[in-house]
């Protein structure tokens, strides 16, 4: 009996000793798991090249991706004046003749220089005012965005012409930099307008990642938020709130440059009718209604269902690149250094995704976008002044970092924000104001070689 | 100078490939093939794209001159050589053409023929280079030239040409011409701030390419890329729907031969040969996995053999031979696979910087 015990008890310090010595492992590969190189977890791609922003998830069952293919096509897909037999529908008056037009490999696109025609940048406009979703007032015979082309026979709502103020500024090391301010100007319009224009212009924003976007839960987001600044730190993030077209309802703004579109859905069917004239069940109105240049055509909706599915599951479905040189140790420095200046407190490194039995591929991921979704006041230099929904004038969502080392092999040039304006990630940096104010200064504080080192992280992502 | 120094590298390359197709290759340093391929491939076939473009474009004016049968043949044959270059060049689609974003203004379909048709009947001045360049993707480029060459079904004649549509062909096909004079410029050895520079020569500092490996995995992505175009695309979608106006280059009847084109544009840069036999991807496979290079070669073959036993024009093939466009997707997809599965691990483990 004795001898049993004994046994027993040995037996019994044998299983704590390995349930210890498992907790031991689980700890490391805990450790592991938040290495942040996975940038979108387990859709991560490892192509670094011209086609890193266009892989789909990887584990994706078959119909999956027959599906995630059908919508690349129908994101390539170039439409034409209606009536045609194939991709019928384009305009009357649009931006551009395909998604892919805009964001070139999947990518970002680059600001028009001085006196060159809009290629991946469009300008929304409004009047003051609010609409009854309380969203921006569209302009009589403009619309909410401003359409620069037109087919062929019709004429667009007018030019866009840009031009650049260029200013220098010092760091505190005496070194100087030099940064350039769009000012854009609708002209030729087609006809006058009745009142002032409150202008936007929103560069074309790479579209990877965005499923894994979507599937971070919003109390995770709204956890961020901090309205009031009630921990006194200067950024406040807060959420902007938007019309759902599906539920009728008012719910959390997730996509946009100032977070004014609740889902991909939307955003892709708005995209669709707006920047191509493309009629879908959720915008079935020709963005020209109310126009002269209305085709009056009873084509509507012009674009199937299943090509705008298609091309949402695609745009969920777009894997995130894997950081590179993680282990370059001004890399290392400059991460420390981008935590210390506080850039982190709204470029939220790590995000986690919602559990989704419906698509495993996205469900229970931790993904490292560099943003929070939420709105930030980025001071007067960066302003549109022009609210859009709960977004002020000033305010504008922080958009993900991941992937942004790899705009130059991708996309072939480095312009970034809103705009385009800013030709460098330095310059980027630099054009933080508002609550990143404290954060730039610190930067700017730097000297040339911590500085690079920021420079040399963020191309790591 | 610096086209003696280029014949000093085409022929050190060579030298440095001895092509044996029985026994593992000696080691080939990766730059030795990269440099090859850049110069012998890519920098070769933009070279005849451009000049293929610029005979188009010569021909076009001489037609527009004085229209004949025998000259409107000659613009067709022209385009055909200019579309057979371009065909070719798209196992590499990275670079400038994909980042100046010049692949959809020379390469958009299905072309808008009726916004063709409504600019040919207004009074766009098309002698104005800037006006060229502001028309859509779908109103320019080889498919709305083909249109005009060809016509609807392919039976135009001389004298269906309108002086517009004499001065569209010679705008497109000018466009046509500075654009593919850019990519060829920027694979141009000579130039030194073109982009074969950056893929010729990776550093940590270099904004496209910080390794060899990231050369040779953006060259193998590309095949991957354009057989997963060919299987997915260009014949797998009008396969799919069973619809022949999804076929690219239609007006011309000349989408087998872009297809072959597309798959020796895959061998070409696996075996590094072009109008030069020179080092190629082979040179690398061959080194560690003789086995793999047989699989691959064996793979292209039997997509070039499927592509021609097909006997019809691809549009009427869909309906006629369905079965044997059936088997040219798989076989695409086969060599897709292998590639995706065998070559890039193979240069991912055995490639290390």
């Amino acid at each position: 009996m004795k001898q049993r015990t004994l046994l027993f008890s040995v037996f019994i310090g044998l299983v704590v000793m390995l349930i210890i010595s498992s907790c031991r492992k689980h700890q490391q590969e805990a450790f592991v798991e938040d290495q942040d190189w996975l940038a979108g977890g387990g859709q991560t791609t490892f192509i670094q090249g011209n086609g890193a922003f266009g892989q789909p998830f990887q584990g994706m069952t078959p119909a999956q991706n027959w599906l995630h293919e059908i919508g690349d096509k129908g994101f390539e897909a170039i439409f034409v004046s209606a009536p045609a037999p194939k991709n019928s529908g384009l305009g009357p008056i649009f931006n551009a003749v395909s998604c892919a037009a805009c964001h070139i490999s999947d990518g970002r696109g680059k600001a028009p220089a001085a006196g060159e025609p809009l290629q991946s940048l469009l300008i929304r406009v409004s009047k003051a005012g609010e609409d009854a979703t309380g969203g921006p007032m569209e302009m009589p015979l403009f619309g909410g965005q401003f359409q620069q082309k037109a087919v062929a026979g019709n004429v667009p709502e007018g030019d866009v012409s840009i031009i650049y103020a260029y200013q220098t500024g010092l760091f505190f090391d005496g070194d100087s930099f030099e940064l350039r301010t769009p000012t854009i100007s609708l002209i030729n319009l087609y006809q006058n307008a009745s009142d002032p224009f409150l202008m936007s212009p929103r560069i074309a924003p790479p579209v990877f990642g965005l499923g894994l976007l979507e599937a971070i839960p919003e109390w995770m987001l709204l956890a961020n938020a901090d309205p009031t600044d009630a921990n006194n730190d200067g950024i406040s993030g807060r959420a902007n709130y938007v019309w759902d077209l599906l539920l009728h309802k008012t719910v959390l703004g997730r996509f946009g440059w100032k977070a004014n579109t609740p889902n991909l859905m939307q955003q892709i069917a708005a995209a669709f009718n707006q920047d191509m004239g493309i009629t879908n069940t959720l915008f079935p109105t020709e963005s020209s209604w109310g126009q002269t240049q209305y085709d009056q055509l009873n084509d509507d909706v012009e674009l199937a269902d299943s090509i705008l599915h298609a091309v949402a599951f695609y745009m969920r479905s777009l894997a995130v690149p894997a950081r590179r040189n993680v282990k370059d140790p001004e890399v290392i420095r400059g991460q420390q250094l981008f935590n210390a200046i506080d850039c982190a407190k709204c470029h939220t490194p790590k995000q986690k995704t919602k559990v989704d039995v419906v698509f495993p591929a996205i469900s229970n991921q931790k993904i490292f976008p560099y943003t929070d979704l939420l709105l930030h006041d980025m001071g007067a230099g960066l302003a549109d002044n022009r609210a859009d929904f709960l977004a002020s004038g000033s305010e504008w969502r922080t958009p993900p970092l991941w992937g942004i080392g790899l705009t130059e092999v991708v996309n072939g040039h480095t312009n970034f924000l809103h705009d385009g304006r800013a030709r460098s990630l330095l310059e980027a940096i630099l054009w933080h104001g508002g609550e990143g104010e404290t954060s730039k200064n610190k930067f700017k504080q730097l000297s040339k070689s911590d500085r690079q080192a920021v420079i040399k992280f963020l191309k790591s992502l | 100078m610096n086209k003696y120094v280029l014949t000093l590298l085409v022929v050190s390359s060579l030298v440095a490939c001895k092509k044996s197709t029985t026994s593992t290759a000696s080691k080939v340093e990766p730059s030795t093939i990269v440099a090859a391929i850049a110069t012998n491939v890519n920098q070769a076939i933009y070279a005849d794209l451009a000049v293929e473009a610029d005979s188009l474009h010569a021909t076009v004016q001489l037609f527009v001159a004085n229209p004949s049968v025998e000259l409107l043949e000659k613009c067709r044959f022209y385009w055909k050589k200019a579309r057979a270059a371009w065909e070719q060049s798209e196992g590499f689609l990275y670079g400038p053409v994909a980042t100046d974003n010049i692949d959809p203004r020379i390469d958009s379909w299905p072309v808008d023929y009726q916004a063709i048709d409504v600019e040919l009947a207004g009074n766009l001045d098309f002698t104005v280079d800037a006006n060229i360049d502001a028309l859509d993707d779908a109103l320019k480029g080889f498919h709305p030239i083909e249109y005009l060459l060809w016509g609807v079904n392919g039976a135009v004649n001389v004298a269906d040409f309108t002086p517009r549509q004499f001065e569209f062909l010679l705008a497109l096909t000018k466009n046509l011409k500075i654009l593919t004079g850019q990519l060829a410029t920027q694979w141009e050895t000579a130039n030194n701030t073109a982009y074969i520079h950056s893929f010729t020569s990776p550093t940590t500092n270099n904004p496209f390419y910080p390794t060899y490996r990231s050369v040779f995995e953006e060259m193998v992505n590309a095949l991957i890329g354009i057989c997963d175009e060919l299987a997915a695309g260009k014949i797998g979608e009008p396969l799919l729907l069973q619809d022949p106006s999804l076929e690219e280059s239609r007006y011309s009847s000349n989408s087998m031969t872009d297809f072959k084109n597309n798959i020796i544009s895959v061998q070409n840069v696996y075996l590094g040969k072009y109008a030069i036999n020179g080092c190629g991807l082979e040179d690398f496979v061959r080194q560690y996995n003789l086995s793999l290079d047989n699989e691959i070669k064996t793979a292209i073959a039997l997509c070039l053999a499927r592509m021609n036993a097909i006997t019809v024009p691809f549009g009427l093939a869909l309906s006629t031979q369905t079965q044997q466009v059936s088997q040219i997707v798989a076989a695409v997809e086969d060599l897709e696979d292998i590639l995706q599965l065998k070559l890039l691990p193979l240069i991912q483990t055995k490639i290390t910087n």
